[in-house]
């Protein structure tokens, strides 16, 4: 895993950009993931489709590297951390929150986040909110709502769509932002990109195993 | 028959004989020539003889590849039933079969029922199948030439393997048209039985071909344009026809030769259809019916009226552009003239002048019977996985007879008690790596040892998504005022903005928006796109490239008697003059050298395809050699290679270029394998279970299950390489998109020749159709990481502050 990061002005705040599909912020000790769909790979075993289970594994290692590289007092998961209803892969959580004693999780509930309150406390989450706004920053799963703030969000999977010479093209994650909505990437490798939506204000910061960039999106 | 007036051809009699005695078989004869009864009379005539050896109930399965053809099928058997005064029925269970008529079906089934593979595997579902099969005597693979060489076929294999092990007295027949492997077709069918038989029919049909030749021979010839200036040679032809079907290779093809006939001859409105498969179901049924009454002057059509019913009217068929392969040819020549003593003929229109070099060797082909081979796939692991969960839903297996069902079939023949339990593991499991498998639920061994699925939703969901035809995903094409004009594939609606025209169905529409899986349009006019699909670009094959090969090295030959190459006779001499003609045992290498650079032209003649892979393999052998990039370009008959600086190639280095050695290796290297593995990867996904496209309801929870092929490769990239669904997309990719046999055979054949090198100022008529094909790409054959570095300049800027 090789780190790599990106500052960006964002409400007059200095927010890193990572190429761990996590942004972190410096002022506030604050990490801000989306997307985990935590037990999506055991949701589609229960239903007869063999997805390894090294995926979900991965994701949480991931989450574990950056809170041991990044000092967080607050872990924000802008929504959909659950996939879809109670499985094993949703109590490795339970664990894993016990290996960070000093930080706090916070949920921001996604459209995927279903399950009841109670059972997201018993697994770990501190605090459980629609939307939270710290400082200057408004956190919410989707963007849509003109409240006129800045606003840090999920649930599109942003990526970029590049075209090469040969005609065939590839498509990396990515950091979106627009006037005063900043999307994050899908934490989770399991997820698919969504590329085509954004105007043409629109900026990418798209990232690779290695390395992360500002990225100009030229077909739209 | 006899009452009818008609005299059983040799063939049909030799096969009732056969069958009479308990034989298998597999029976070769043309379409025509009364196929369907050679089988099907030889089971009533044996039953007529021994009633005792039939119980009640289904005697005889049917096997066809297409529901259309199925209707009428059973109503000629039933006819015949009827007249020969026997009390058997004959019924249609496919997809199209009312639900109704499925449920009565399976209280009481008929004595003789036709079926498409997949309806057959439904079959083997049901848990009452042992009940079903109790008396089935004979199971008919009929156009077995259509299956074979597809998971289709794969599929009928596994079905035929199992129902033999139901009922160990099963005669097997398959009913053919002419193939290149036709030993192999008989023992795919029949890997098992040893009292087997190959009857062939000694009919042939008569084959008539007539060229349309253009008006003066074009000595630069441009791929594609040429045929819409025929389109006054080919309007007559309709007009003194009956009826007509005019073939085309591609969708947008159809669609602009539908556009022309009209302009040529506005009088044809109203008597002209356009058939092809993104036209509605049920427009398409009306043309068929239309074309059977013949109340349609002509049709114009692409491979999707290659196969099904006959149109007794149809007297004429027209072929535009070539068609790439015998067999094609033959089948669509075939389409007219349908009594056994009738000839067909087939009208030629060249897209380009060399296409007369194509038809020549179509005609010695088709006079010779080379007719292509069709091989037979192995080892599709995703259609073995959806057959053992097929196999489980029906009652169960238990595993060791199984395995020998399994390895009974010829596409298993090989595979290893390693790879079997790799399956076993799959389905019960899910995998075989790792642990936390603990919640995977699809199939379970239950006490007495045998694999079942327990869950309902699980069997619910296994039977909707059964199958192994995976079609693209397709959005409804509708207009905004209503009404329903077609289907077209999603990828072609989402290149395109609001406001975009294109050309469906004969009318120029209008992108309004799109909705779900909805492409709201409305009418418009003046210029359009026409979709072209990459798919519809057939590569020539192997065995006609053999004759064209021949022709062409015969272009000059004075003692020649084909027409087309004497109506070529100036283009010839062009070749000639500027560079060459190469003969049979050589090798022709043009490099010419123009204002913009430097191009290298190579003819293989081995297909487009073939060519693609070739192109970058030898580019990636130069870049060895010099520091090169290049951009390439091919047809069917060669490839381009085209740089700006010149490479310093010598003749003996081209040898070493060319050289067999270290191929498959240096192909893997010059290609990127894993892409074309991810899009091999879609049908398998889908085919074993892993991608969903039915679910049962409207489940809220259903989006929660969709995943696309490609994320579910990544994840088996990075966490499973060991996956054998895997492993088989990187093999299909081998077998099937690198055609790993054709590409070595064709360089085992380039290091016999002798290479004829030569060095020009001009284009030659070989190389223009190259240099102006529009499918052009560049080859670099850096890592992506290097790629998006290069890339940066053209993509991304220096990040701005806010």
């Amino acid at each position: 895993m090789n780190f790599a990061q990106l500052p960006l002005n964002f409400a007059s705040e200095e927010l890193l950009l990572t190429n761990q599909r996590a942004l972190y912020w410096e002022r506030e000790r604050i990490l801000v993931l989306s997307d985990l769909h935590l037990g999506k790979a055991a949701h589609f075993r229960k239903n007869g489709i063999a997805v390894p289970a090294q995926v979900t594994h991965n994701d949480l290692l991931r989450l574990q590297r950056l809170l041991k590289h990044y000092p967080t007092e607050r872990l924000l998961i802008v929504g959909d951390l659950i996939h879809a209803g109670k499985n094993s892969e949703i109590e490795l959580l339970h664990e894993f929150v016990q290996q960070f004693p000093s930080t706090r999780f916070v949920l921001i509930k996604g459209n995927h986040d279903r399950i009841p309150d109670t059972l997201l406390q018993k697994i770990g989450i501190h605090e459980l909110h629609e939307s939270l706004t710290v400082g200057p920053l408004r956190f919410s799963h989707e963007p849509g709502v003109q409240t006129g703030l800045y606003t840090v969000c999920g649930h599109l999977h942003p990526g970029v769509r590049l075209k090469l010479p040969d005609r065939s093209s590839i498509s990396l994650p990515c950091f979106a932002v627009t006037h005063k909505t900043l999307i994050l990437p899908a934490f989770s490798h399991f997820t698919g990109l969504h590329t085509r939506f954004g105007t043409k204000d629109t900026e990418y910061f798209a990232f690779t195993e290695n390395a992360i960039f500002p990225f100009q999106q030229k077909i739209l | 028959m006899d009452t009818k007036g008609n005299r059983p051809f040799g063939f049909q009699q030799k096969t009732w004989q056969k069958y009479g005695k308990g034989y298998s078989g597999m029976v070769v004869a043309p379409t025509g020539f009364g196929k369907t009864f050679s089988v099907f009379l030889g089971v009533l005539i044996d039953f007529m003889n021994h009633p005792y050896r039939y119980g009640s109930g289904l005697k005889l399965v049917w096997i066809t590849p297409l529901r259309s053809l199925a209707k009428d099928l059973s109503k000629a058997m039933q006819n015949a039933i009827d007249e020969i005064g026997l009390d058997w029925t004959v019924e249609v269970r496919n997809g199209d079969t009312d639900v109704k008529v499925r449920q009565k079906q399976t209280r009481q089934l008929p004595d003789v029922l036709l079926v498409t593979p997949e309806s057959l595997h439904l079959l083997l579902a049901q848990k009452r199948r042992d009940q079903i099969f109790k008396s089935l005597q004979c199971v008919v693979a009929d156009e077995w030439h259509e299956l074979l060489g597809s998971k289709r076929g794969v599929m009928t294999e596994l079905a035929l393997a199992y129902l033999k092990y139901l009922r160990p007295q099963l005669q097997i027949w398959g009913i053919t048209a002419t193939i290149g492997n036709l030993d192999e077709a008989a023992d795919v069918l029949l890997p098992t039985v040893t009292k087997k038989i190959t009857v062939t029919a000694r009919e042939r049909k008569k084959t008539e071909i007539v060229t349309l030749f253009p008006d003066e021979v074009e000595l630069l010839p441009w791929a594609g344009h040429l045929g819409s200036r025929l389109v006054d040679k080919v309007v007559p032809v309709i007009l003194k026809s009956r009826s007509t079907l005019l073939f085309t290779n591609t969708r947008s093809q159809s669609e602009n030769w539908y556009q022309l006939l009209l302009e040529a001859h506005p009088d044809f409105a109203g008597q002209i259809a356009l058939h092809h498969s993104s036209i509605d179901a049920h427009l398409r049924q009306w043309i068929e019916d239309a074309l059977s009454s013949g109340t349609l002057k002509a049709v114009i059509a692409t491979s999707s009226l290659d196969l099904g019913v006959d149109f007794k009217p149809v007297d004429t068929v027209i072929q535009v552009g070539s068609s790439k392969g015998v067999a094609r040819f033959i089948q669509r020549a075939g389409r007219s003239g349908h009594s056994p003593f009738e000839t067909s003929r087939i009208y030629f229109v060249p897209t380009h002048s060399l296409e007369l070099i194509e038809i020549a060797a179509l005609k010695e082909a088709v006079k010779t019977r080379t007719v292509e081979k069709r091989d037979p796939m192995v080892m599709t692991f995703d259609v073995m996985v959806q057959f053992l969960v097929t196999i489980t839903l029906g009652g169960g297996f238990d595993a060791p007879n199984m395995f020998r069902i399994i390895t009974g079939c010829h596409a298993f023949s090989m595979l290893t008690e390693e790879e079997w339990n790799w399956c076993l593991t799959f389905i019960t499991v899910g995998g075989s790596i790792g642990k936390n498998y603990e919640e995977f639920h699809k199939v379970v061994i239950n006490e007495e040892n045998r694999y079942v699925v327990e869950k309902r939703r699980i069997a619910m969901i296994h039977r909707m998504n059964m199958g192994v035809i995976v079609s693209d995903a397709m959005m409804r094409v509708k207009f905004i005022s209503g009404g329903y004009i077609g289907m077209i594939e999603e990828y072609f609606i989402s290149k395109l903005k609001t406001g975009d025209r294109f050309i469906l169905s004969g009318r120029v529409l209008e992108l309004v928006r799109t909705k779900e899986m909805t492409a709201y349009v409305r009418l418009s006019s003046g210029r359009a796109i026409t979709p072209s699909w990459l798919g519809g670009r057939l590569p020539l094959s192997s065995n006609l490239s053999r004759f064209l090969r021949e022709k062409l090295a015969q272009g000059l030959d004075p003692a020649g008697r084909d027409p087309e190459l004497k109506f070529l006779h100036p283009l010839f001499v062009r070749q000639v003059q500027h560079s060459a003609i190469p003969g049979q045992d050589e090798f022709l290498i043009e490099k010419i050298r123009t204002r913009e650079g430097h191009h290298v032209f190579m003819y293989p003649f081995e297909g487009r395809l073939v060519h693609e892979i070739m192109a970058s393999l030898l580019a990636y052998r130069i870049s060895l050699l010099y520091p090169s990039s290049f951009s390439i370009a091919m047809n069917d008959y060669g490839f381009e290679l085209f740089s700006d600086t010149e490479i310093p190639l010598e003749q003996a280095q081209f040898e070493q270029l060319l050289t067999r050695e270290n191929l498959m290796e240096d192909v893997t290297a010059s290609i990127n394998a894993t892409e074309m593995a991810k899009k091999k990867f879609r049908d398998i996904a889908v085919i074993s279970g892993l991608v969903i496209q039915n679910l049962p309801g409207v489940q809220r929870n259903n989006k929660s299950l969709q995943a696309s092929s490609g994320i579910i490769f990544k994840v088996f990239e990075e966490y499973d390489p060991q996956n054998l669904l895997l492993r088989q997309a990187y093999s299909e990719v081998f077998n099937q998109q690198l055609e790993e046999p054709r590409l070595t055979a064709a360089f085992d054949r380039i290091a016999k020749s002798r290479i004829v090198y030569k060095e020009t100022f001009q284009f030659t008529p070989l190389s223009f159709p190259i240099k102006v094909d529009s499918l052009r790409q560049s080859l670099s054959s850096e890592d992506l990481a290097k790629r998006i570095e290069k890339l940066q300049k053209s993509y991304f800027k220096p990040n701005k502050k806010k």
